[in-house]
């Protein structure tokens, strides 16, 4: 019996201080790694490397999802407002929210199931291989080595892959439209430009920097504290990826909720 | 053929190129391309402009034209109140008479504010840039429920006073000695004519009176 009663507190303060422990580890690999961005020697091909992995190589994923959202969008709305009789306004809806939010935050969620996770999963085995003491050895810092280049590679490209896919996902929107809806193709995209405000796109914009961020962080975190072989490796990835898409979110709710109040 | 290292550069170059190329797209389009078209600016002065705001559109003969690019208080001592001047950008092509009249209008019966302009007829003088045009107040909500409000007073009173079957309508409708008169009026004309149906002669008989001398 009190063992028991025990064991629920004994669970929860694990708990606590798991997630404790997670939180500090991570900021401290966010304060060595924003430390070591501005130490050269800067290797510009390693950067490329993980640019071309991290953007490139995500594109095709990342324009295909945007498309289908932009479809989705459209098709939702219209259901609603053909009711109103004010179909014209499609548009602008499906716009502001891939603009503002869906295409940031889907090109991260893909993002971070494919790149962080491979990230996540890379580093993972070089832990449990030793490799990174073996970098150690070698006088090379890991988080300049591994960490410093995949966090540039993905500050630069999410904003680059967000613009696609609000791109895309607008053009999918626009096909909707004009071919399904009898709305002609340059009063769709006069509406579109219409209710699009610069601030729309850049706090859009702005947002996926830190998205990034938080893939490079949470990824190679993860990957750093790899215990026990591939099992270890396997669990590592899963985890990555879930925090990650939960921190995302949660970063998401409190940048919308912030450009809200600061920029009304 | 290029290969290796510069191959992977080329590769993120374009790549950020293109990303670069639609950023450049979207902040043309959303700043909207009509601000390098030609078009020129000019005031219009209103003594009320009834919640017009700045991006409200400007309509030239019911087509829109421009926009509100600008709304600011001026004083004019010369007639010693405040006016409020709109500083309204229209394309070039639309051209106002200086005989035009603009007023505020509104889109249905709460919608969106806009200006309206009314072309003139002398076309010899028109608006140059910065000029100004005096705009016709639009009626205030409040007007308008002020005269409906005089409007039923009015009715009011009449209803009272007929049913108090005070002057002409109000003895027309509660006194029935003209309904009593009028019963006695048809009867005596129904007589008449029975009379004059019946001895017709009597119409041509020559009457005793003579004509009135002018």
């Amino acid at each position: 019996m009190l063992t028991s009663i025990l064991n629920i507190f004994i669970n929860l303060g694990r708990r606590i201080l798991a997630y404790v422990y997670f939180m500090g580890g991570l900021s401290n690999l966010a304060v060595q790694t924003l430390f070591w961005v501005f130490i050269p020697p800067f290797k510009k091909n390693r950067i490329l490397e993980q640019a071309k992995k991290a953007g490139i190589d995500s594109f095709p994923i990342v324009s295909l999802v945007a498309f289908f959202i932009g479809v989705i969008m459209a098709l939702q709305t219209a259901y609603q407002l053909q009711r109103l009789g004010s179909e014209m306004y499609i548009a602008s809806i499906v716009a502001l929210s891939l603009v503002r939010e869906l295409g940031p935050v889907i090109t991260a969620l893909v993002v971070a199931g494919r790149f962080g996770a491979a990230v996540a999963a890379e580093l993972g085995s070089m832990q449990v291989t030793e490799q990174i003491d073996a970098l150690e050895t070698l006088a090379t810092n890991p988080v300049k080595y591994l960490v410093v280049p995949r966090l540039l590679a993905l500050s630069l490209m999410m904003p680059v892959l967000t613009l696609y896919a609000d791109i895309i996902g607008i053009l999918g929107g626009w096909l909707i439209c004009v071919q399904k809806l009898g709305i002609s193709s340059s009063m769709y995209l006069h509406i579109t430009f219409d209710a699009l405000l610069y601030k729309d796109l850049f706090t859009g914009l702005a947002k996926t920097v830190f998205f990034g961020m938080i893939i490079a962080f949470v990824s190679c975190y993860e990957g750093f504290n790899v215990e026990g072989g591939a099992e270890g490796v396997g669990k590592a990835t899963t985890r990555a990826v879930v925090t990650s898409f939960i921190m995302i979110i949660a970063a998401d709710c409190f940048f919308t909720a912030l450009f809200y109040f600061i920029l009304p | 053929m290029i290969f290796g290292k510069s191959r992977l550069e080329l590769k993120v170059g374009i790549f950020v190129f293109i990303a670069l190329v639609i950023l450049a797209t979207f902040v043309l389009l959303i700043g909207n391309i009509k601000t390098w078209a030609s078009g020129y600016k000019v005031n219009f002065v209103f003594n009320f402009i009834n919640g017009v705001k700045v991006g409200a559109p400007v309509r030239l003969a019911g087509m829109d034209v421009g926009e509100v690019k600008n709304i600011n208080l001026i004083y004019l001592p010369e007639e010693n109140r405040m006016k409020v001047n709109v500083v309204g950008w229209l394309r070039k092509e639309a051209i106002i008479p200086e005989d035009s009249s603009v007023w505020v209008n509104t889109l249905g019966l709460l919608g969106e504010k806009y200006i309206e302009v009314m072309p003139g007829k002398n076309y010899s003088r028109c608006l140059q840039e910065n000029e100004s045009l005096v705009g016709n107040d639009p009626i205030a909500m409040h007007e308008v429920a002020a005269l409906l409000k005089n409007i039923t007073d009015d009715l009011d009173q009449t209803i009272v006073k007929i049913k108090n079957a005070e002057g002409t309508v109000g003895k027309f409708i509660s006194d029935d000695t003209i309904h009593a008169e009028l019963v006695e009026l048809i009867k005596t004309t129904k007589e008449l004519v029975a009379d004059i149906k019946a001895h017709p002669w009597k119409l041509f008989r020559k009457t005793k009176e003579k004509p009135v001398k002018k």
